[in-house]
């Protein structure tokens, strides 16, 4: 038999120990890529992201591609600059692996600027994904 | 560091790095993820070389 009468009930801790957990894999996942999902246990995933945000980060500093920093002119710049923070920790690692600058005067230092950027974003989706995850949404 | 890669070396890396992050992002089982992969790739390329030679002709 229906009742009209509707419960609402406080989110049981246990929903809210899971949405911490989320942020916090969201959040190492964007600051160390693949830790995110190895904090999950999520191996496969976790070796994936780091090595492929590590060589996207290695090959594009390599290059010497352009590594944005806060100091933008231009809507592109910032942009820019929001893409390469996406790689979290590994935005210090380029910078380290570029002690001369970028050097966009040749085509392959243009490349490398995509490498970074790309990385930076990728990571931002391997976080989502990450967050996602640990909501129990996706897998 | 300093590496000098050609267009074509710099895409067919990208490729490969982006297809199989983007399946292990997007599919569980692993033939389904060789599959996303070896299909990505592919299109990245096709595409890629697509888009070059349409352009051939305004590069001179």
């Amino acid at each position: 038999m229906m009742t009209d009468k509707t419960q609402v009930s406080p989110t049981p801790p246990v929903d809210q120990k899971r949405q911490t957990f989320a942020i916090v894999c969201g959040l190492a996942g964007w600051l160390v890529p693949g830790l995110g999902h190895a904090l999950q246990k999520m191996w496969g995933r976790a070796i994936v992201f780091l090595v492929t945000v590590g060589a996207l980060v290695l090959i594009g500093a390599g290059m010497r591609g352009n590594l944005f920093d806060s100091n933008g002119n231009d809507a592109f710049a910032s942009l820019g600059y929001v893409a390469d923070l996406g790689t979290g920790t590994f935005y210090l690692v380029a910078k380290y692996l570029e002690p001369n600058g970028a050097d966009v005067s040749r085509a392959v230092g243009d490349y490398g600027t995509r490498f970074l950027a790309a990385a930076g974003v990728l990571n931002f989706l391997a976080a989502l994904h990450a967050y996602e995850a640990a909501r129990g949404r996706k897998a | 560091m300093n590496l000098q890669l050609s267009h074509l070396q710099s895409m067919l890396l990208f490729a490969l790095v982006i297809s199989v992050a983007f399946g292990f992002l997007s599919r569980r089982s692993p033939l389904d993820r060789v599959k996303y992969i070896a299909w990505s790739l592919l299109l990245f390329l096709l595409i890629g070389i697509s888009i070059g030679w349409a352009m051939y002709p305004f590069s001179r």
